[in-house]
């Protein structure tokens, strides 16, 4: 009896460790590659080691502790994994579009691993993606930061947990016309989103007012106010505990949220998109954490015909912080091209080229201590590539993710999807849906093709 | 206004029953329905008294619903009906952890004139939890009828309706005339289904939605103390729905959660760790990698009675196949295996788990079982998810379960060893009534078909269902290789008739069996219809699948040409 209380209490410790398992964190040599560290140059035939998840040493003639993989990159480049600040993959819920604000909601609950886009990522040397919540309403969810540990069947195990707070706001014709048009309510105009931003936080305000008042009364007779995630997640963004991702095309709108933003003291805010970001630059590389903008992407509906492919140089050069995302499961597949666009486009050099896509997403997402750069004591995601990787011949050959190896050209199956129908020969492929996901959701409420207007 | 109109309903109902009564007892019954006797006994049957119990040959005596006596040697007394039970089979009556039989989804009420879809009240958001599936449970509807009839005694009936949607009821598949409530509020029906059109629509939208529900039913706990200790303390607002969450936030009863992925799971269990809930899943399809986490949560565990169609890991690829084509299949093929393994997986983890019925096809649940049971599931395990378990997760383990004096007289009687193929449930017993079913000779593929029996031809069908009575022709003509034909129907989409060819027809001893599909709203629906064939009638059922299966009667027309 005794004896098999014992097992049985360690076969439940053996549970519990299983299901509380940390992230797993591996140990790595990569030697002879030319480094891009991205913040400190260039480094010809040079040793990379990751002990346990963490960039140990970059140095020439490394030695690999016991037991430690070594991989010989000679005639090979390794760069820092790339970081996609806006993306929609390895979410099974993109748009609550059913109120103007739903900043309770949460991308974190829904969370798909298992999805073959972060697969594809993977193979196009992303290792960390900002999944973001879509552009329906004028203050969406809240964001998931994403680390591609491809393999796990549990969303938890691929949530960045230490990175900060997101949150996902759109203004212009995507609001107005699904809550506007499509349903009578404010917001209609650009004045319209304003209004429900402004009215939205000065109602955190008093909802903020009224839990301090009941706190700071506790064991009167006083009641305790009604809980609302909704005001309690707006006034977080007042007190700085999240980061606005603003999805924007127009300079207007773009300079009327950083009036807004300066108004309510928030200092925590990036754009999203922001296709006439070059219009404002000044603006904001001075007031926001700058901005996330495609390569070459434009045209898709009327607010977005103002644009150029010079767009991140500019605003790169004018000192804000830029970042080139993909919004798309076939985009994130080669961001490096993407990023290589603003060479040919505005004379971008090699490292500025290269920040767009590791260094300064890490900034916007507020990661940019532990990853974004090859620098000892940051986490250990790299990728080789078989050439540098702005050139037009680059193929990503290995992905690691915290010294762990995800993804690899040569070894990998052919199918690497982690669940299989067992009804189903092949899962059906929408080429559409795949690719553009900001409004996807919001076609059963407004019964309008939104795939072509998606962002 | 709609729980009035409900309530007026249900009252209606009841009069008209002991109406009824009255008027069975004044006129000495004239439905020729009331039963000569309470008192019955199975006589020299095989009798399982509980999962994993050898078969022994014993007496059954029950009276007024209840089992009065097990054993070789007891006394039958004078007015006690007897069945012989040599030959048959006793087990417990099945106990259904979850099911939808019998529920009638109350209509969706009228939209406020102030309505704004960011902002919905409550009830039109699938918010309901004060609803009972009690007021939405009809004893004589078919479904209950076709879940009785695969040995379905009790079930946990849960309300439809959306997140929300109210409190479930233990209700016996018992006589149509009786309430066959067990037990009211034995959990509350939970879902991720999002409202159409309005907030919260998605999955996403529903987990901050339930946080904000729960979290506010707290709070007005709280303030429901504040306020009978403290004078001057502000009125709390006590809702419908912090009325329906009441004795979920107290831990006094479960919340039932459908989650039929592994995502969705975890999803529940995330809601579960943050807000403290006492739980049973419910609807499980898939959750083979999620075993550890189940078993850590302590949850109460229901998974779907059914398994997927085989179609494709039965697909045959042909030789000139690629490489990467016969790979696929190969996972195909996995994945059904795994698929049905699951269930032994859950025993050898020592998890204790029933069945959920919601949405399954009662026709397939024999088979679902059988198919679980090749893949690893003891018979057993089964038997005991199918009668001890879930009595226990219910709490009625003192009165059901298992067969034994003191306990509802709730059983299933087969023709032979329940889980072997040709065995047929022959009798039903549930709260000491008596239901019988036919018994045939199984069909066996090959069977010659009886002598005189022509069924090539046109047929004049009429059905009766729900939704009104329905006719239409079949027509049956030899090919080569058997038969072929097609039927009319009154078209789903409008008025006028629609055809679709049918297939497998097969006569096999005077019974004539062939299935069709029909499209309603894009929606393809399997329907499978047999009936046997007497002269130039039929009579038989046509199975709609999980809507459940409705009479069809049909006659031959007149052929000029002459058999032969």
């Amino acid at each position: 009896m005794k004896n098999s209380r014992i097992i049985l209490a360690i076969i439940l410790g053996v549970i519990s460790q299983a299901v509380l398992a940390q992230t797993p964190k591996g140990s790595v040599l990569i030697q002879n590659a030319t480094v891009l560290t991205v913040t400190n140059g260039n480094l010809e035939d040079t040793d990379v080691l990751v002990e346990d998840g963490i960039i140990k040493r970059i140095g020439q003639d490394l030695n690999a502790p016991n037991g430690v993989e070594v991989i010989d990159a000679t005639g090979k480049f390794l760069m820092p994994g790339i970081i996609d600040a806006h993306s929609h993959q390895g979410l099974d819920v993109v748009n609550e579009a059913s109120a103007p604000i739903t900043s309770e909601v949460q991308m974190k609950d829904v969370v798909n691993p298992t999805s073959i886009g972060l697969y594809r990522a993977l193979a196009g040397g992303v290792t960390v993606s900002h999944a973001m919540h879509g552009s329906a309403n004028v203050i969406g969810g809240q964001n998931a930061t994403l680390k591609h540990r491809w393999g796990t069947m549990n969303p938890e195990d691929i949530i960045m947990k230490d990175a900060p707070r997101t949150i996902k706001f759109a203004l212009g014709e995507n609001p107005t016309r699904v809550h506007g048009r499509g349903n009578g309510i404010q917001p209609r105009t650009r004045m319209g989103v304003e209004a429900v931003i402004r009215n939205g936080f000065n109602e955190a305000l008093q909802y903020k007012k009224e839990w301090e008042e009941f706190n700071s009364n506790s064991g009167s007779s006083t009641n305790p106010p009604k809980y609302n995630e909704r005001l309690q997640t707006l006034a977080d963004i007042l007190d700085g505990k999240i980061i606005i991702h603003c999805h924007s095309y127009r300079a207007d709108e773009i300079y009327m949220l950083i009036n807004v933003a300066r108004d309510f003291g928030i200092d925590k805010l990036v754009f999203q998109h922001t296709n006439e970001g070059f219009k404002v630059a000044p603006e904001i590389a001075e007031y926001t954490m700058g901005a996330s903008v495609f390569a070459d992407w434009w045209a898709y509906k009327f607010e977005v015909y103002y644009s150029t492919a010079y767009n991140a140089a500019i605003l790169s050069r004018n000192g804000a912080v830029t970042s080139i995302n993909s919004d798309s499961g076939e985009l994130i597949r080669h961001l490096y091209h993407e990023a290589a666009k603003t060479q040919r486009y505005g004379g971008l050099t090699d490292e500025e080229a290269l920040a767009l896509i590791t260094i300064n997403p890490a900034r916007q997402l507020g990661i940019d201590d532990k990853i974004g750069s090859i620098e000892e004591g940051k986490h250990g995601d790299l990728v080789i590539f078989n050439e540098h990787p702005l050139s037009v011949y680059a193929i990503p050959q290995m992905t690691f993710v915290d010294g762990i190896k995800y993804f690899d050209i040569n070894e990998d199956e052919d199918d690497q999807r982690l669940s299989v129908s067992p009804t189903e020969m092949v899962e059906p492929i929408y080429l559409t849906e795949e690719n553009h996901r900001c409004m996807q959701g919001t076609i059963r409420f407004y019964g309008e093709s939104l795939f072509q207007h998606s962002h | 206004m709609k729980k009035t109109l409900l309530r007026l309903g249900v009252l209606a109902l009841s009069f008209s029953v002991g109406f009824g009564a009255i008027n069975a007892m004044a006129q000495s019954d004239p439905t020729g329905k009331r039963r000569i006797t309470d008192s019955y006994a199975i006589k020299d049957a095989m009798v399982i008294t509980a999962p994993g119990q050898e078969a022994r040959t014993a007496t059954i005596l029950m009276n007024n619903g209840v089992i009065t006596g097990i054993g070789s040697n007891v006394t039958i007394s004078v007015g006690t009906k007897v069945i012989e039970g040599d030959s048959l089979y006793i087990y417990p009556g099945f106990i259904a952890g979850a099911s939808d039989a019998g529920i009638t989804k109350p209509e969706d009420p009228e939209r406020p004139e102030n309505f704004v879809s960011s902002n919905p009240p409550d009830e039109i958001a699938g918010i309901t939890p004060w609803r009972s599936a009690v007021d939405q449970f009809n004893p004589s509807d078919r479904s209950v009828e076709d879940l009785r009839k695969i040995g379905f005694t009790i079930i946990q009936a849960q309300p439809d309706g959306g997140m929300l949607s109210g409190k479930s009821a233990l209700m016996l598949l018992g006589h149509d005339q009786n309430s066959n409530l067990l037990k009211e509020n034995t959990a509350l029906a939970a879902s991720f289904r999002g409202s159409r059109g309005m907030y919260p629509s998605t999955a996403a939208g529903v987990m901050a939605k339930f946080r904000d529900v729960y979290k506010n039913a707290e709070l007005t706990e709280s303030q429901m103390a504040q306020f009978s200790n403290n004078l001057g303390a502000r009125r709390p607002e006590i809702t419908d729905t912090y009325k329906g969450m009441q004795d979920v936030i107290s831990g006094e009863v479960p919340v039932l959660f459908s989650a039929s992925s592994e995502l969705e799971i975890l999803r529940v269990l995330k809601l579960q760790r943050e807000l403290g809930f006492k739980l049973i899943l419910t609807d499980l399809e898939n959750y083979e990698e999620v075993i550890p986490q189940i078993k850590a949560s302590g949850a109460g565990v229901l998974i779907k009675l059914e398994v997927p169609d085989d179609k494709a890991s039965e697909k045959e690829l042909d030789e000139d196949a690629t490489e990467a084509a016969k790979e696929q299949l190969k996972r195909v093929k996995e994945a059904y295996q795994k698929y049905l393994a699951q269930a032994s997986k859950l025993e050898a983890e020592g998890i204790p788990f029933a069945f959920s019925l919601a949405d399954v096809k009662p026709n397939d649940a024999q088979e679902a079982i059988q198919k679980m049971m090749e893949a690893g599931l003891s018979e057993n395990g089964a038997m005991a998810a199918l009668t001890t378990q879930p009595a226990q997760m219910l709490g009625i383990s003192r009165i059901a379960g298992t067969l034994a004096e003191g306990k509802m007289a709730n059983m299933v009687i087969a023709t032979g060893p329940i889980f072997e193929e040709d065995s047929q449930i022959k009798h039903v017993v549930v709260d000491g009534y008596v239901f019988d079913y036919d018994t045939k000779q199984k069909k066996s593929n090959g069977e010659a078909p009886a002598e005189g029996i022509a069924i090539a031809g046109v047929w004049d069908y009429e059905t009766e269902s729900p939704a009104g009575s329905g006719e239409g022709t079949i027509t049956i003509t030899r090919a080569s290789d058997g038969y072929e034909g097609t039927i009319t129907y009154d078209d789903p989409s409008g008025s006028g008739k629609a055809s679709a060819p049918i297939s497998n027809i097969e006569l096999s001893g005077s019974t004539l069996s062939f299935s069709f599909s029909v499209d309603a709203q894009g929606m393809s629906i399997d329907i499978e219809v047999s009936g046997d064939i007497t002269g130039n009638t039929m009579e038989g059922t046509m199975a709609l699948g999980q809507f459940g299966s409705f009479p069809l009667s049909a006659t031959l027309n007149p052929s000029f040409i002459s058999r032969k």
